[in-house]
């Protein structure tokens, strides 16, 4: 264990009956970190959450928090404030009395426990609403106060479920900068759990990305990008073509493949255990390092002829679609400047390619 | 670890002791209906316990009791036509309900759905003080009318909840087709609030089959079962309550029965799945 | 496109409307006037006379059985409320959703008994030899005179209240919405802690209604403290009966009725501004 770890799952599994939500997984979650869990519904990342914070008993495994178990312990007992879906605020408090909750329930005097809701108020800027009822105030106003009633008592770590799912896409995006300066000032670890990619690359130091209650890879949003472990992740991204072929031929860190598009050959393959001749393997290349050209360009690219069927234009950069003869889609992502040396035009013919160290080798599923 | 995690946040002593508390709850809920039943077929003059012998006295005595079976008779012809007047504009208030809007409906629907929460005694002298000034103390006929003035919000109750099921849209559809706004009724609202209409009649019946207190300020000679009862337990003492008592419970859970396999069995089927 | 007036319309609202008027409006309005009627040679006259208010009010009877009857239904209600309190709990939380229909089904039974043949069935078990009495003789104690007592009055309120009680209790208790109970224990609040910080606030409106109907149900009824209190203890629903049904005095009957309606809705207004303190609809 590293000296930084403040919560590490160990072996940690959950089944309901005979279903399995979460498969035995392992992985830290390191002190002030902002860590983000993120996967389609039902991929166990919710559960996960529940876990740590003690509302679902692990049906294996140990949960650590700065490395005491923590399996035994009922979720009143453990510092693992949550930050709800809902926001599950008390109806019947107002305000005030929400964010004194906490402190209430730890035995805090009256006259510090005003002190420091207050505090807290003013820090998410809703001192002005203190005396309001829940039922009074808009939906971000509700958001700082499910943050301040979990904040109040400072904790070590804060659990958030899906905490922007209820606000519209502009307010969405002032909360993620909200949430990500609060971590920052207060240096308190962040688990977010959210099924929106833009959320957990733009706030994240680090992502989880889970699929049907398995972890798929953990890293920083620029690896995961970059470098997908896993089919599975390259797809769910959506920003990279994919390949699949065997495995031609392998020496050192160079692999050859061969599938239906063609045969392509990575500079880099970066597996665990090396490929062995026969494997079958997919390669990625991301749409923004794939270029285009009208005609197959000399020198040592991997090329795929391709045909033009539509583009696509969000602000500077344009999104071309094409398809190879078998019929698989092919993205390449480009500025409009970086166009204008090409004429493009649907149902013209085309040669996607790309370096050799621009490919990526991933694991078939 | 064991496949089914113990839930840390529950303490299973906790549990088993609120479980074994409700238990004891419906043990007191009971205790009077299962004694009424077991001792309605037992020999003795005065019920306790060690039970005497089987017996179906009692059951002989109320059945060659002429006044019992008067009683019965009155009961059940002021249980069904209550059933059928409470049903009725019971239907009628839910409907008003379901569909208008307009000034002072607060006022309407509290008249609709007030008075089962006034105390039987009041009704009961009210009733009897103004029946009888206007004529019609004394009979069945009073004990009709109170009892229907009691009965209906049950009645409308049930079919409102029947017809907020409903599509809204499916009237208006009706119309739009062109059915008039009797033919929407006939063919639309009831066929489709007609398990709520018999659930209700029975669900008015078996209230009506067991009031007793404004039965009895209002009936003058025509006494109803209950109010016979009533009068057993005034005079002396007699297991003739318990056999009363379990005829009646039969009865009763039998109508009960049957209005709750009407409104979930049938009401069920025409609803979409996914509405609970 | 509503036409409010109309022969359809009318038809299906006018029937309970004018029975309504004519049956349950127009007998309470009765009673008023009644209450001012004088009575002479055993006849009543249509008057207006305030002598049945001031005999009634004057009587040291009639406030003794006010307190009585006031105090037995407030206890009932508490005390009902207290006991129905973690049955209810217990069918909301601690029960699977099928057990927790059966307990519904089994809830609603009692109300299609007759409530005379329950009441003459406690005598059965609270009498001198009655089987209460039976059972605790086996064990070296007793007899214990327990019917025509206060106590027995009690079960029989509960008796009428219970059922209702923990059905309405129920009703609000199986809305509240499961998060905050998770917020409160996320939050450090513990496991008793939390039924009255966050499930009895959240149920308030529920719980106080249920109360009130049980108030309202013992305030009015005559059969327990007559069948199983003995009638020792007089209540206003037992003047009412004596003075209808011995006799001709129905004005001074009006009387107490009409005071029974006032402190209910007194009550029942105090209760529901309680249950809905400090929320904003």
């Amino acid at each position: 264990m590293q000296r930084d770890t403040l919560v590490s799952f160990e072996g940690v599994e959950k089944r309901f009956g005979g279903f399995v939500a979460v498969q035995k997984m392992d992985f830290d979650i390191r002190k002030g970190e902002f860590l983000a869990i993120m996967g389609s519904s039902g991929c166990g990342k919710t559960t996960t959450l529940r876990m740590l914070a003690g509302l679902e008993a692990p049906s294996a495994g140990v949960i650590r928090l700065a490395g005491q178990p923590i399996n035994h312990l009922p979720t009143w007992s453990r510092d693992t404030p949550m930050v709800w879906q809902s926001l599950a605020l008390f109806p019947f408090l107002n305000v005030r009395e929400n964010v004194e909750f906490a402190l209430k329930m730890r035995g805090v005097g009256k006259a510090d426990r005003r002190r420091r809701a207050e505090q807290w108020l003013e820090r998410m800027q809703i001192l002005e609403f203190a005396e309001r009822d829940i039922s009074q105030l808009s939906g971000g106003q509700r958001q700082r106060v499910a943050l301040a009633r979990s904040l109040v008592v400072e904790p070590e770590i804060l659990l958030l479920d899906e905490p922007l799912s209820a606000l519209d896409a502009a307010l969405k995006v002032r909360m993620q900068s909200v949430l990500k300066n609060l971590q920052r000032e207060t240096g308190i670890t962040f688990v977010y759990v959210t099924h929106s990619q833009s959320e957990a690359f733009s706030m994240a130091d680090r992502v989880v990305i889970m699929s049907r209650g398995k972890i798929e890879q953990i890293g920083t949003p620029q690896e995961i990008y970059r470098t997908p472990a896993t089919r599975f992740v390259a797809e769910f991204l959506g920003s990279s073509n994919i390949f699949t072929g065997q495995v031609k031929a392998a020496a050192g860190k160079s692999v050859t493949l061969e599938g239906p598009a063609g045969t392509f050959t990575l500079a880099a393959a970066d597996l665990a255990t090396p490929p062995a001749v026969g494997q079958k393997v997919s390669l990625t290349v991301l749409d923004a390092r794939t270029r285009l050209a009208a005609t197959a360009p000399a020198g040592a690219f991997n090329k795929v002829p391709v045909r033009m069927i539509g583009e696509e234009f969000v602000g500077a950069t344009a999104t071309i679609y094409l398809e190879t003869a078998q019929g698989q889609e092919i993205r390449v992502q480009k500025s409009q400047d970086d166009l204008e040396s090409l004429p493009l035009q649907v149902g013209k013919d085309y040669v996607a390619f790309w370096p050799h160290e621009d490919g990526h080798l991933v694991a078939e599923a | 670890m064991s496949d089914t995690a113990q839930d840390i946040n529950r303490n299973p002593a906790i549990d088993w002791g609120l479980k074994a508390y409700v238990i004891l709850a419906y043990a007191f809920v009971f205790a009077p209906i299962a004694a009424s039943f077991v001792f309605s077929f037992n020999s003795d003059r005065f019920p306790s316990i060690p039970l005497g012998h089987f017996t179906l006295d009692w059951y002989r005595a109320v059945a060659t009791d002429p006044l019992v079976w008067e009683g019965l008779r009155n009961t059940l012809f002021v249980g069904v036509t209550v059933g059928v007047l409470a049903t009725a504009l019971g239907f009628g208030a839910a409907y008003t309900d379901y569909r208008y809007k307009f000034l002072g409906k607060q006022v309407y629907l509290a008249l609709a759905l007030l008075p089962p929460t006034i105390p039987v005694v009041i009704l009961g002298l009210a009733m009897l003080a103004y029946l009888s000034r206007i004529g019609l103390s004394g009979n069945a006929l009073s004990v009709i009318i109170a009892h229907v003035v009691i009965c209906a919000p049950f009645a409308m109750a049930i079919v409102r909840l029947r017809l907020s099921q409903m599509d809204p849209d499916l009237e208006a559809a009706a119309w739009n087709l062109g059915a008039s706004e009797w033919a929407a009724m006939r063919h639309v609202i009831i066929p489709f609030a007609k398990p709520a209409i018999l659930g209700a009649l029975f669900i008015t019946m078996a209230v009506s089959f067991d009031e007793f207190a404004i039965a009895w300020f209002v009936s003058g000679l025509n006494e109803t079962l209950p109010v016979k009862v009533l009068g057993f337990l005034q005079g002396q003492v007699s297991p003739r309550i318990n056999a009363i008592g379990t005829f009646v419970f039969v009865t009763s859970m039998t109508l009960v029965v049957l209005a709750q396999i009407l409104l979930t069995g049938r009401g069920a089927k025409s609803r979409p799945a996914a509405d609970e | 496109m509503r036409r409010s007036l109309s022969l359809y319309g009318l038809t299906f609202s006018l029937p309970l409307l004018v029975w309504q008027l004519l049956f349950f409006v127009f007998p309470l309005v009765f009673l008023v006037a009644l209450s001012f009627w004088t009575v002479k040679n055993f006849a009543m006259r249509p008057d207006f006379d305030t002598v049945n208010w001031v005999t009634m009010y004057g009587r040291g009877v009639f406030w003794q059985a006010y307190g009585t009857t006031f105090a037995f239904a407030l206890a009932a209600a508490v005390l009902t409320s207290l006991l129905a309190f973690p049955c209810s709990y217990a069918i909301a939380f601690k029960l699977s959703e099928a057990a927790r229909r059966w307990a519904v089904f089994l809830m609603v039974i009692p109300f299609f008994t007759s409530y005379l043949v329950r009441i003459y069935s406690w005598q059965i078990f609270l009498s001198d030899a009655g089987i209460v009495n039976v059972l605790l003789g086996k064990v070296g104690l007793g007899p214990f005179p327990l019917l025509n007592t206060a106590g027995a009055t009690m079960v029989g309120y509960l008796t009428l209240n219970f059922p209702l009680v923990v059905l309405l209790q129920l009703f609000s208790l199986v809305f509240i919405d499961r998060t905050l109970v998770e917020a409160a224990h996320n939050l450090r609040c513990g496991r008793i802690r939390t039924v009255f910080a966050v499930i009895v606030p959240s149920a308030r409106v529920g719980l106080v209604i249920a109360a009130l109907f049980a108030f309202i149900l013992s305030f009015g009824d005559f059969v327990s403290p007559i069948y199983l209190g003995g009638g020792k203890a007089t209540t206003l629903s037992i003047l009412i009966t004596d003075t209808t049904k011995s006799g001709q005095q129905w004005p001074r009957a009006a009387v107490i009725a009409l005071t029974m309606i006032g402190t209910l809705l007194v009550v029942a207004f105090v209760a529901v501004r309680f249950a809905y303190k400090g929320r904003s609809k």
